[in-house]
């Protein structure tokens, strides 16, 4: 088994706090990926629609199988999978990958950056997203990040205006122009 | 599906051979052909279709001491101080708007501004002619849905309520419940709103026919462009309900989990909202998939006689209710529907029985909202309009072959103006009061003298007589 290491155990609504949250979190296995990849790629097809300096390879299934591959065996990575509750227990509808980076010149010294978020639409909304970044931010700093940062295209007002809500804010900016 | 008229050519012609493509060209094609060519001529010899008349009496120039100034100045005033009374004493009552990108036109694609204004004008016809409605063509330079939303907010003064004709799917909706929001009068697309409350007037006497429920009823909704998503919305109105009902596109069954649906979240949000709320059984595929034992099919989709195929019809519940409204051919033919087992079939054509016809909806409903001095138009008024024309079909006896009235039945359309005009005073919306007969009375007198009015220009030749057709130019064969 390769999840993450810190994460001990599920993570399920069913937890300290009730909710009526549809989903819930696990670490993720070797044995989703099958599952994980095509979440991933939607994610990536998604990005595609807001920029076309975005635009998904030809070969991104195979990359998208290798980078969840690699984030399962990293110690320094957080890959949880969303599954259903009640009849789509079991089925996993979406996922998160987190990686935490070093801050050489910053304090504090380690940032949890959540790369890639992902939820089928219809276990969207309800709080869902709520619970995500409260899960995956808790799993970080308990590996030791003082700093959650939000990785998204900068045209997704609808990240922007999620995350914004929940006191985050442009700290440094990438900007692109074709070669 | 525009507006279809009968045709004043003959079909005596043989079909041409095309020197390159090597075919045949079905009569229709030359018929249309011919159409055209007439149409670019007596627009040639007319200079367009409309013009501005005084509806009063000018008798010298002195007239205009009343008419404009110094006596308008005091008009002015008044208006200034209560800006409702615009609707008393100018036009404005009468007057709309039909604005347009020229984006999506009839079946052409994007015509821009310019090339949409014959049409406009013809609408702008239709209007006058069927609804007594006093309707200006407006085609405009804008093609973000921001644009358009602020062109028209800013005329609107001028308006008493706004047609939006013809603008590409999807940025027809966002302008449409924008504009909605934000406006004092009510605006209109008849892409989506037209034929949608005319098949749901349609669908009403079909389930009628049937002994449905539209609550128990499945339903396969083919095409999900405008007209499609204003009827599924309008469904659910009636209380369909949504897990009963399948949108069916080019893609296939439109769900949840399909392929393109984070696509549409960002680029049709209308079309993702019905993709998470509809398809209840979780079905994934084709139309056949999506057809199996449902009780209604309305497609909206491509004008190909062989999109929906006998066994789809046969897969359907028993007596199946299909409505094939592509233009202008539709998606299967009548009789192909009928003979697989349909019990009730309609079409957007008027030479098939049960036309669903937007041209039955737009002059009514305008007739009825500026009666009103409506504020807006909520789907209730839309409703309202699609019970009253299946009503009256209904009391002219119903039957498979007559779900809809004929749009040669025009004494139809002041009762539902007259319904629309009350569903106005019902929803609290109503400048203007009056009671049931009131406003039919209005309409009747409104529809009846602009067509007086036609026909006195053309008797006193204000209006010239038609010229006759030049016999058309042999068609040179290249080589």
């Amino acid at each position: 088994m390769t999840g993450a290491p810190s994460v001990s155990g599920d993570v399920g609504p069913g937890g300290s706090e009730s909710t009526s949250v549809p989903i819930h979190l696990r670490p993720a296995r070797a044995t989703d990926l099958p599952v994980l990849v095509p979440l991933l790629l939607r994610l990536k097809r998604l990005n595609e629609e807001f920029d076309p300096l975005l635009r998904v390879r030809d070969d991104a299934e195979v990359q998208a199988r290798e980078v969840l591959e690699a984030s399962l065996n990293d110690p320094k990575s957080i890959v949880l999978a969303a599954e259903g509750v009640g009849p789509d227990k079991d089925k996993v509808v979406g996922l998160v990958n987190a990686v935490l980076r070093e801050r050489p010149f910053y304090t504090p010294a380690v940032e949890g950056v959540i790369v890639d978020i992902y939820l089928l639409p219809l276990y969207r909304r309800r709080g869902v997203g709520e619970y995500l970044l409260k899960e995956v931010s808790s799993q970080l700093k308990a590996k030791g990040a003082g700093l959650v940062i939000a990785e998204f295209p900068a045209q997704n007002e609808i990240a922007s205006r999620f995350y914004a809500k929940r006191g985050f804010r442009a700290i440094t900016e990438r900007h692109a122009r074709s070669l | 599906m525009a507006e279809s008229v009968p045709a004043p050519v003959d079909h005596g012609r043989e079909p041409r051979r095309r020197t390159r493509a090597k075919r045949a060209v079905s009569p229709d094609e030359v018929l249309t052909d011919e159409l055209g060519r007439r149409a670019v001529e007596l627009s040639r010899f007319y200079g367009g279709k409309i013009e501005t008349v005084p509806k009063v009496p000018v008798r010298s120039l002195r007239d205009f001491a009343l008419w404009y100034t110094p006596g308008v100045a005091e008009v002015s005033r008044v208006i200034h101080a209560n800006p409702d009374l615009s609707f008393d004493l100018t036009g404005r009552w009468n007057t709309i708007a039909i604005v347009t990108d020229g984006s999506r036109v009839l079946g052409l694609g994007d015509m821009g501004p310019e090339g949409a204004l014959p049409v406009m004008e013809g609408k702008a016809l239709l209007f006058r002619w069927l609804g007594g409605v006093d309707a200006v063509p407006l085609p405009i330079h804008a093609s973000t849905p921001a644009a358009i939303i602020e062109t028209v907010e800013r005329i609107a003064p001028a308006f008493g309520a706004i047609n939006l004709e013809d603008i590409a799917s999807p940025k027809c909706f966002g302008i449409l419940e924008e504009l909605q929001k934000r406006l004092p009068i009510p605006v209109w697309h008849d892409d989506q709103l037209g034929t949608a409350a005319a098949t749901i007037a349609g669908l009403l006497n079909a389930l009628e026919l049937t002994h449905r429920s539209v609550k128990e009823i499945r339903t396969v909704l083919l095409g999900a462009g405008a007209a499609n998503i204003a009827t599924a919305r309008l469904l659910f109105a009636l209380g369909q309900d949504p897990g009963r009902l399948t949108v069916v596109d080019s893609r296939g069954i439109l769900h949840a989990e399909r392929a393109d649906v984070d696509e549409l979240s960002v680029r049709n949000p209308w079309k993702y909202r019905l993709a998470l709320r509809t398809n209840g059984g979780g079905r994934t595929g084709d139309l056949s998939a999506a057809l199996e034992g449902a009780d209604v099919l309305l497609a909206a989709s491509t004008p190909d006689p062989n999109t929906i195929r006998p066994a789809h019809v046969r897969s359907m519940a028993h007596a199946p209710i299909v409505f094939a409204l592509a233009n202008p051919v539709p998606e299967i033919w009548p009789q192909v529907a009928r003979d697989a087992g349909a019990a009730v079939v309609a079409t957007g054509r008027s030479d098939f029985p049960n036309q669903v016809n937007n041209s039955l909806v737009f002059p009514a409903v305008f007739r009825g909202v500026l009666d009103a001095r409506a504020r807006s138009i909520p789907d209730e008024i839309v409703l309202a309009a699609a019970r009253e024309l299946a009503k009256h079909a209904a009391d002219r006896g119903l039957s498979e072959e007559h779900l809809l009235p004929t749009m040669q039945e025009t004494e139809v359309f002041p009762h539902v103006a007259a319904a629309v005009a009350d569903a106005a005073v019902r929803q609290g919306i109503a400048r203007r009061r009056l009671s049931h007969d009131e406003y039919l009375e209005r309409a009747v007198i409104q529809m009846s003298r602009s067509r007086q009015l036609v026909r006195a220009l053309l008797r006193s030749h204000l209006v010239p007589p038609m010229p006759r057709a030049t016999p058309p130019t042999p068609r040179r064969r290249t080589r």
